[in-house]
């Protein structure tokens, strides 16, 4: 049962909704838990018990930690000077962190071998298959387990920093990790950001509700007109590569791009919507991605949750880790502080992209799309103090409006050429795709072979629908929040704007005869 | 402190470090610059910023920057 399905939006959330009403104020995460193992079911069938030994083998380690934490303590008070009390910490430490590598490496350990463990052995088998061979398992997915790990070793991480107390409560940490909004595409929480609001039980609100339904139907709006009608057109492409080349090759990568930020963006849109309906503010995942003037800037616009617990709990911690921190000691007497910058950066950065290439899948695209926004982002970094300085040399104004354009344009084909390898069924044929696009290029392909895979009614839909959402984010862009708007406004104005996105789905959202329902591509992940 | 805002100016000059205290929520620090700033701190206050220190209330303004300096520097 998906977020976008009539089943969910009509059936389920509704009923969750009145059950939770109507039970003790106390008893209402306990309606949230069984309302997310239930939903839980219906994808991943028995795989909801992995998700309960989960969030059980997660709150142990949380609580074995903190308990090394108070016995350290004791052994302090005992202490008579500061040297003792240090070697006493140490000492604990030492066991603690070995208490956080065994949490965080079954967690990761389970979601390396549902996810890649094929896949490394499918490449072990090439490389050595005439020796020996490496079985090939059949592995059913526990939908969402990429995301609820990642949530997961956050809390562990945290607790070892000691960012904030071990959660007594199973529960707590249970609903946290499965609550039924996020299970499916995230985005990817931390503890502190939504668990006292799932555990608190507030009563529902008006004003929750009506916050939480606009942003429900905006997804959908985003999702059931736009995305779901582009996802033919990107379908078709892709599948057909080879017929197709020059000019419709950009056009399907641009395609792909929109489909997916308006899919993915709108159905983060009905998660922060039903969490919002239960008092539950859950984090924002975007932030007008296609305003970005650089790639860096475009990651920490696009998938924000997943960017900040990259940063959190991988670029920070081996930025200060021992050896990195050693080696840019010495490059700064060595090299100079520019060249341990470029260098430091390069090691911060490649287990950032690699991971963040990995954790999209298993395959050697993924690997590609980590590591070219590697290299994009590297280099970027290193040659900045250089770019300043011609902006000088030249006289130009950095926050002059058409370099601000152009710096978006050159984003945008940053962007384009990354998610044209992603989409691809595989690296080879992205390859083949992004080197079709210099032959035979012809503006007038485009219209040509557009009627073979959008019709004109659907190609309407698609660029008003767009215009929609880009004007209602370029205004947000420059400070007013037109939802915020309409929340405000009268209740007569607030229906009306209701009943036109409503109605604008209903009449043009891509479903019906014609139609199958699409599937959310983050999910998948 | 003074030493530090020298070290913040060195990094970008055009940010009001007295006043500033969103530098890390506002993307005003980025990821580079904390690399720097790190090395930075360590080098002229001779302290170990280790992991658990990495948090945006950390080093969100430079006040909170130099409590922590000092924080470490007790310990």
């Amino acid at each position: 049962m998906a977020i976008y399905t009539n089943l969910y939006l009509l059936i389920f959330l509704p009923a969750v909704l009145i059950l939770y009403q109507l039970v003790p104020r106390k008893a209402r995460w306990g309606v949230l838990l069984a309302a997310s193992y239930a939903l839980y079911i219906t994808f991943s069938k028995y795989l909801v018990l992995l998700l309960m030994a989960t969030a059980a083998f997660t709150w142990r380690i949380g609580l074995w930690m903190d308990r090394i934490g108070e016995e350290c303590v004791r052994k302090q008070a005992e202490c008579t000077d500061k040297k003792q009390k240090k070697a006493v910490k140490e000492d604990f430490q030492k066991k603690r962190v070995w208490v956080l590598r065994l949490g965080v490496l079954v967690l990761l350990g389970i979601l390396f071998y549902v996810n890649y463990y094929n896949f490394v052995a499918g490449n072990i088998n090439i490389l050595i298959g005439r020796f020996a061979k490496l079985p090939i398992v059949k592995v059913m997915f526990p939908m969402g387990i990429s995301f609820y790990t990642l949530e997961a070793v956050g809390y562990l991480a945290d607790v070892y920093w000691e960012r904030y107390p071990a959660e007594k409560h199973l529960g707590k940490v249970a609903l946290f990790l499965s609550f039924f909004p996020q299970i499916m595409e995230g985005p990817i929480a931390r503890f502190p950001d939504t668990s006292e609001a799932l555990f608190a039980g507030e009563p529902l609100n008006m004003a929750n509700i009506n916050e939480g339904f606009l942003r429900i139907i905006w997804g959908l709006f985003k999702k059931m007109i736009i995305s779901d009608r582009i996802s033919y057109l990107t379908d078709y492409i892709y599948g057909n590569y080879k017929e197709y080349h020059g000019s419709f090759i950009i056009l399907a990568a641009i395609a792909y791009t929109v489909q997916l930020y308006l899919e993915f963006s709108g159905s983060i849109d009905i998660v922060i919507g039903s969490g919002k309906l239960f008092g539950v503010t859950i984090p924002e995942n975007f932030n007008q991605p296609f305003s970005a003037q650089s790639a860096a800037e475009f990651w920490r616009r696009w998938h924000m949750s997943l960017g900040n617990w990259f940063r959190n709990y991988v670029f920070y911690p081996v930025t200060v880790s021992a050896p990195v921190k050693n080696w840019n000691k010495t490059a700064r007497k060595k090299y100079g502080k520019y060249w341990a910058m470029v260098g430091t950066s390069a090691m911060a950065l490649f287990p950032v992209w690699l991971a963040t290439g990995v954790w999209h899948g298993a395959g050697w695209k993924y690997l590609f799309y980590g590591m070219y926004y590697f290299v994009i982002l590297f280099f970027g970094e290193a040659i900045k103090p250089f770019k300043e300085k011609n902006y000088e040399r030249l006289g130009i104004s950095f926050d002059a409006k058409p370099m601000k354009i152009i710096r978006i344009l050159k984003t945008w084909v940053i962007i384009f050429t990354g998610e044209l390898f992603f989409r691809a069924d595989s690296l080879s044929i992205g390859f083949r795709m992004f080197f079709s696009i210099f032959g035979n290029f012809h503006i007038s392909s485009i219209w040509k072979y557009m009627p073979d895979v959008v019709s004109a009614g659907d190609l309407w839909a698609i660029v008003i629908g767009s215009i929609i959402v880009w004007i209602v984010g370029f205004l947000k862009e420059q400070g007013l929040d037109i939802r915020g708007k309409i929340l405000g406004a009268r209740t007569p104005a607030k229906w009306c704007v209701y009943y036109l996105i409503i109605f604008s789905i209903l009449l043009f959202g891509a479903y019906g005869t014609g139609y199958q329902p699409v599937d959310l591509i983050y999910a998948g992940f | 402190m003074d030493e530090l805002l020298e070290i913040l100016q060195d990094i970008d000059d055009s940010v009001d470090y007295e006043t500033e205290t969103a530098l890390i929520d506002n993307h005003i620090l980025d990821s580079f610059g904390i690399i720097t700033l790190i090395s930075e701190i360590e080098e002229t206050f001779d302290v170990e910023v280790d992991a658990a220190e990495m948090t945006p209330e950390n080093f969100n303004s430079a006040a909170a920057m130099w409590k922590m300096i000092q924080r470490l520097q007790e310990n």
